[in-house]
């Protein structure tokens, strides 16, 4: 921190309100909105916390001015949010910026106009962003981290107030993306539902006509959420439809989104390109679908077992767990390949052991009753059509297409 | 609503008490019902409704939580306000010393004294709630104070007067409560004490203070009523005075709709005297039935009375009347315009009414100051009074709005609005003359205008029979007090007026036949089946209040009967009639009895409010036969009451719930309780120290309390103690201390005695736990058995308990077979939740080392077995479990089971054999060729034969005589039959042969 002088602070201060009073009268939003990012570490905020730890008495400069009367409320609290910042108090940042939001909404709602409706997305997202960093304070102070909780329901707050009608309502779906991350986050996810309600069954907007990254984000976190209740054509449309207004550039989003997007294609019998997976850097997938190439079902538990830390993260586990019985589908059927390779006669009839036989060369130790289990399993679920004959522990295919591709369709449960 | 009143006094905390306030109020309820039932058994109907209707509403207003309620609601709230006790404590104050003085003046000094007491009395405890308003009155009380007191006394005078009212009288209460200085008075008055003791418990919930104040203020008005009557008619007087007094009662009791509903803005007065404007009319009432009784011996005064107390039931009517009209009233908000709006549908009740009545009071409402021999009181009350009258209307329209549901609500509210004239010709000689003679009487004195006196005529010429005319005259009555306190009496065109639409004369009729038949016949002990009748419900309370449920409750009662046991031996020695006293004593306790049992109701006060009802209005067949009943039992209470057994019995009971307190029984403490009694409602939330505050005299705002010096230190050496729910604070002297629990953990785990007993003690051992707030080793090792308990009987609700309690145990760090109960945790949700998130959750919860854990792996491994559907596998599982994953799993083994066989008949063709299935879903151990595992598959084979015809599937035999399922006939049947053991209740553990099996403790 370079050495700053009395005057110099009393300077950076007042430049500050004066800023801020300005664009609050000619309603600049853009320029509104740069004065409440604090934890973007801007240089010209970070200098101006400097400037106010070595000017305390800053409170005085805001009441002398009948400029600042009215923004007494929103700056008095975010300079001591910036102070505290400054000085890694971060969960005390996080109350005097709460205050500072409060006091923010209050006038919001005054303004007739959206013209500060960028200010409060900085305001909403700094909100998230420092109530998470209070709770990595106070975790590691040994204390319960409950301000992202906190957040949760002050962004709540917000989005009553954006959710009439006019136009500060294009603004909903932002907060509600924020709000989904919170949920995410804290594994509140059943918190989204009513969020969700009133962004879907309020029909005055058209969803069309939020932004697009909103909506990416809206359709991804509510794609994920189909992929919970295992909705696989719902999770496939939202996802699908995120992937394909995302902005190309931002390859991290895409990323995230083809990590769900994957798994539910997988599961519906859609296999991704290698390259695909080689691009986003989701190798984590390579071994899967290979497995479901090949009938490898070794290498699907293997697959399942190294990453399994990162796809229960991502609750694709489950999912990715099913796609067993589509692999042992193509083990099968590759079995009746050959089998018709050497004797197209009897190809539709598969031994049992020759199954046992095909997973004790897979390693995988299971014994004839389980493996006719999974038959029956196979059978019932119409992922093989035929029948199996116990007594001759032979299972019968039919001639007449015995392994059904999905073709979009998730596997009958 | 006594919690309320300790609310008030700490003033913030009324929120704190959701519960407490039901409590309070089902306990106001029931007393107010009581009240009734000592004087007349009408009275007790109309307290109800009122205590009921007040109680109901101002409990969900406090709250705010819970249903916006009316006008009721809003009104209790003003109750609340602690400005609104303040007021209440120096109207009462004020009023107080006037009263004294007009008593004085008046020949029965002695009994207005007594009146003080009483009214005193029943301050205090409501009060004791409030403190604020409390600590003022008690001191007052014991003389002065009465000033509402004297209200009550100044009924008593009235029936005292007749010599055997008085042993009808509160006697015990009064005496015990406040005042022991008057030992007579108290003895004679006790009863009544008693008396407004339960009316005021009502009210306390409401307003305690304001209650009082009102109380108070209708007093004073009866005294300066009285004075006018007996100036101008000894004998008519006492009626007329009554009938005032009841009035003023009303207005009082309107005042209380007001207060809540103008809370802080109407006068202090009028919020005061709302709040109590139900429960004097109870009193008023009652004190009018007693007077009836009274006078009938007297002949022409008795039918005055009668009147009189017709023309208050007539009132009561009315107002109910009114109070469909005035919806508006009840929001709070407009506390003026309702005001104006109440004294407008007063002045037209009044109009309406018949002014009969009101002749002996002075006529103009400002008069009856005026008339008082103390020049001072005048003003104030003068306020009050017009208040009160304004309010009053609001008292009915809560009724009514509150209480909408209410059978008796409905009851009055009908029979006001029909002038439809039920003549039900009930012969009662006495009656028909005394209410001649009455509206004659009253009408006589010339104090009302002509144009007046021929309209209350006109109406009574409508009249056919007495009935009738008591109902008449009672709305007269009560729309000349509504004019007089208007001042439009002389004013107003009476013979412009229309006609009031006639009242229904059943209310009325039935409340006379109550009270005038035995009161013809046998003054005193008719009027005490009366009471039997109003008390009937708490009537079988003759056996000691075994519920342990109601305790804190009746405790609170109990502590202020105490006393008037104390008070009523003083009386007795004391006191020259002795048989007033027993009569009293009698009376007190069958009075007693009733709040007792009330607490226990309190879930049920509409119904009984209803029974109350429909026992005093005489609802038809139900009352006779109660009547009946009660009239059967009476002689066994009188025999009962003074027998020293009785008493014993009474004062051990007593005793019991103080000692439960820890509280003294000396009588200097009486008051303190008595001023806590209110406070022991609280107790659930702040029992400990508030009873300690009791004996301090110091009363904590709820959110004061430190919580720390709340826990519990259990005393308890009972190694064995049933659960029991709690509903109030816990009494140290039942809870265990860790050692002991410590050893009843110990026995239960190895008791032989069957899964509901233990349930039952570990869940008592959970709550002593809890109680103190122990959470340690001992803590996890209690969940844990119990957890493990309710896995081998099934029963995952109680589970599910232990298993969250347990999370948090095991979150805090307390050591405990976490790897056990994660395994638990897995396969509950697992094959009970099928919540994909939470499975996913709570296995990327799970350490690398709880993953190496055998039992965590196996259930990790039913998980795999189960999302693939892998029954197989699922059952190889289920034989090889650990611990009592066993158990978790049997709960789905039917549906696992159910959905294999469907997947089989599904796949296989043409056929199972019986014994792949039985050994394939776990029916049978693996087959295995030596002998005695054969055996063992043939009973698995059985089963499983059984489960799938149970289950729809086709069975065929083969050439060498096996079993197959014939999967493709069988594809088409299978379905899932009704399980066998179903109970209404879901749990077949919890089977009725169980519950009789239960061990008794």
């Amino acid at each position: 921190m370079a050495y700053m002088s009395m005057g110099e602070a009393h300077r950076k201060i007042t430049e500050y309100l004066n800023r801020f009073s300005n664009a609050v009268s000619s309603q600049d939003g853009t320029s509104f909105k740069s004065l409440f990012t604090i934890s973007s570490n801007s240089h010209y905020l970070l200098s101006l916390a400097d400037a106010l730890n070595l000017f305390q008495d800053y409170n005085r400069l805001i009441k002398q001015s009948n400029n600042y009367s009215q923004i007494v409320d929103i700056v008095t609290p975010l300079f001591r949010s910036l102070q505290n910042y400054r000085q890694g108090n971060l969960v005390e940042t996080y109350h005097a910026f709460e205050k500072t939001a409060n006091a923010f909404i209050q006038e919001f709602r005054n303004w007739e106009s959206a013209w500060a409706l960028e200010a409060l997305y900085v305001i909403v997202y700094e909100i998230r962003v420092l109530a998470e960093k209070a709770d990595k304070e106070l975790a590691s102070n040994g204390k319960s981290p409950e301000k992202l909780k906190g957040a949760g329901s002050l962004l709540m707050k917000v989005f009553g107030s954006l959710a009439g009608k006019g136009s500060k309502r294009v603004g909903a779906l932002y907060v509600t993306c924020q709000l989904f991350k919170i949920y995410f986050k804290l594994g509140t996810v059943h918190l989204c539902r009513s969020v969700i309600r009133s962004i879907e069954t309020a029909r005055i907007f058209d969803f069309e006509e939020f932004p697009k990254r909103d909506k990416v984000t809206y359709m991804y976190y509510t794609g994920r959420l189909e992929v919970f209740n295992e909705n696989f054509p719902a999770a496939d449309h939202k996802l699908s439809y995120a992937l394909k207004h995302c902005n190309p550039q931002s390859e991290a989003n895409i990323r995230l989104i083809l990590k769900h997007l994957i798994p539910v294609k997988l599961s519906i019998g859609i296999l991704p390109k290698d390259r695909l997976l080689e691009r986003y850097n989701l190798l984590e997938y390579s071994n899967i679908v290979q497995a479901l190439r090949r009938g490898d079902l070794r290498l699907l538990r293997c697959a399942l077992q190294d990453h399994e830390d990162r796809f229960l993260r991502s609750g694709v586990y489950l999912v990715l767990e099913k796609l067993e019985l589509q692999v042992y589908q193509r083990l099968v059927k590759k079995i009746h390949i050959i089998q018709k390779q050497r004797d197209p006669s009897r190809a539709h009839q598969v031994k049992l052991e020759v199954i046992v036989k095909a997973l004790k060369w897979l390693e995988i130790d299971m014994d004839v009753d389980e493996v006719e289990c999974i038959m029956a399993i196979l059978i019932y679920k119409n992922l093989v059509k035929g029948y199996f004959a116990h007594k001759s522990k032979v299972v019968v295919l039919s001639k007449q297409d015995p392994f059904p591709k999905l073709n979009g369709k998730p596997v009958n449960s | 609503m006594a919690n309320d009143g300790s609310n008030t006094g700490t003033l913030a905390p009324a929120e704190s008490n959701l519960f407490e306030h039901r409590h309070l109020d089902t306990s106001h309820y029931q007393p107010s019902a009581y009240a009734p039932a000592t004087t007349g058994s009408e009275a007790v109907s109309w307290t109800i409704h009122n205590s009921t209707a007040n109680g109901i509403y101002s409990n969900p207003t406090y709250q705010h939580d819970q249903h916006p309620q009316p006008p009721g609601g809003s009104i209790q709230d003003g109750q609340n306000v602690t400005p609104v006790t303040g007021n209440t404590s120096n109207l009462g104050t004020a009023n107080v010393p006037h009263d004294y003085s007009a008593y004085t003046s008046h020949p029965s000094s002695g009994y207005y004294t007594s009146y003080q007491q009483q009214p005193s009395h029943t301050y205090s405890q409501p009060v004791g709630a409030y403190q604020n308003t409390g600590a003022p009155y008690q001191p007052i009380s014991s003389f002065q104070n009465t000033g509402s007191y004297a209200s009550s006394a100044s009924y008593s005078s009235t029936y005292y007067n007749p010599g055997d009212y008085q042993t009808t009288g509160g006697y015990q209460n009064s005496g015990g409560y406040e005042n022991q200085a008057t030992t007579w008075n108290n003895g004679t008055y006790s009863s009544y004490s008693s008396q407004p003791y339960t009316n005021y418990a009502p009210d306390s919930s409401g307003s305690h203070s304001s209650g009082v104040a009102a109380t108070s203020v209708q007093y004073q008005q009866h005294y300066k009523q009285w004075e006018g009557y007996y100036n101008q008619t000894e004998v008519s007087c006492a009626p007329g005075t009554e009938n005032l007094s009841v009035t003023s009662s009303y207005t009082s009791g309107c005042p209380i709709p007001s207060a809540t509903s103008g809370y802080a803005t109407p006068v202090a007065t009028s919020g005061y005297a709302t709040p109590k404007s139900q429960p004097p009319q109870y009193w008023r009432q009652e004190s009018s039935s007693s007077i009836m009784p009274s006078f009938q011996p007297a002949a022409g005064n008795s039918g005055g009375d009668h009147d009189g107390y017709w023309k208050q039931w007539a009132q009561t009517s009315q107002i109910h009347q009114t109070n469909p009209i005035q919806p508006t009233y009840q929001s709070p908000l407009d506390l003026k315009s309702s005001y104006d709006k109440f004294q407008d549908q007063q002045k037209t009740t009044s109009s309406e009414g018949t002014g009969l009545h009101y002749l002996p009071p002075p006529p103009p409402l400002p008069t009856p100051q005026q008339v008082n021999p103390a020049p001072l009181q005048s003003a104030p009350y003068l306020d009050t009074r017009q208040v009160q009258i304004q309010t009053n209307p609001r008292i009915a329209s809560n009724l009514a709005y509150g209480q909408p549901k209410t059978e008796k609500d409905s009851s009055t509210t009908s029979v006001a609005q029909k002038p439809a004239y039920i003549a039900v010709s009930l012969p009662k000689p006495t009656e028909k003359v005394s209410s001649g003679g009455d509206a004659n009487s009253i009408l006589k004195p010339g104090m009302f205008p002509k144009s007046l006196r021929g309209y209350v005529e006109r109406a009574l010429a409508r009249c056919k029979d007495d009935k009738q005319m008591a109902a008449c005259q009672a709305v007269m009555k009560e729309m000349i007090t509504k004019a007089t306190a208007d001042g439009t009496l002389s004013t107003q065109n009476w013979d412009m007026e229309p006609l009031f639409p006639m009242p229904d004369a059943n209310v009325v009729n039935k409340d006379s036949s109550l009270s005038s038949t035995p009161d013809s016949l046998l003054p005193k002990y008719k009027r005490s089946p009366r009471r039997s009748k109003s008390r009937w419900e708490p009537l079988p309370e003759e056996k000691p209040v075994d519920n342990p449920a109601s305790i804190s409750n009746d405790s609170v009662k109990y502590s202020g009967w105490v006393p008037s046991e104390n008070d009523r031996k003083v009386v007795m020695e004391n006191k020259g009639s002795k048989e007033d006293v027993f009569r009293n004593s009698k009376f007190s306790l069958s009075i007693q009895r009733t709040p007792s049992k009330a607490p226990q109701r309190a879930f049920k006060k509409q119904r009984l409010a209803d029974a109350s009802f429909a026992s005093e209005n005489g609802d038809a067949s139900s009352d006779s036969d109660k009547e009946q009943s009660l009239t059967a039992y009476y002689p066994a209470i009188m025999a009962f009451s003074d027998t020293p057994e009785e008493r014993k019995r009474r004062e051990y009971r007593s005793k019991r719930f103080e000692l439960g307190q820890g509280h003294r029984s000396e009588n200097n403490h009486f008051r303190k309780k008595n001023a806590g009694a209110g406070n022991v409602y609280n107790r659930r939330a702040s029992a400990l120290v508030l009873s300690k505050s009791f004996e301090d005299g110091v009363s904590e705002a709820v959110e004061d309390i430190n919580w720390d010096a709340l826990t519990v230190k259990g005393t308890c050496q009972e190694i064995e103690k049933r659960y029991l729910r709690l509903t109030s604070a816990p009494d140290p002297a039942t809870v265990r201390p860790e050692e002991i629990l410590e050893k009843a953990l110990l026995m239960v785990q190895s008791s032989q005695k069957n899964y509901l007993y233990k349930c039952d003690q570990l869940k008592s051992i959970r709550q002593d736990l809890t109680v103190q707030r122990i959470r340690n080793q001992l803590t996890v090792k209690v969940y844990e058995t119990h957890a493990r308990l309710t896995l081998e009987f099934g029963d995952l609700p109680e589970f599910n308990q232990c298993q969250s309690q347990l999370k948090t145990l095991y979150a805090e760090g307390i050591k405990g077979s976490y790897m056990e109960f994660a395994a638990y945790n897995l396969l509950c949700v697992i094959l009970h939740s099928n919540n994909n998130r939470d499975l996913v959750s709570s296995m990327s919860r799970l350490s690398g080392e709880a993953k190496k854990n055998e039992a965590v792996k196996h259930a990790l491994a039913v998980r795999a077995a189960v999302t693939s559907g892998n029954y197989v596998r699922f059952f190889r599982l289920y034989k090889a479990a650990p611990n009592l994953n066993t158990c978790l799993m049997e709960l789905s083994v039917e549906k696992m089971r159910y959905k294999a066989v469907s997947c089989m008949c599904r796949s296989y063709r043409p056929s199972v054999p019986v014994s792949y299935v039985s050994q394939v879903l776990g029916f049978s151990t693996i087959v295995l060729t030596n002998g005695v595992s054969e055996e063992k598959d043939t009973d698995g084979l059985e089963e499983c034969l059984e489960w799938l015809k149970a289950h729809g599937a086709s069975i065929i035999t083969d050439n060498n005589g096996d079993m197959l399922l014939d999967t493709k006939a069988s594809s088409s049947t299978l379905f899932v039959p009704e399980p066998e053991d179903a109970v209404a209740h879901g749990d077949a553990n919890l089977a009725v042969n169980d519950f009789f099996a239960k061990p008794t403790l």
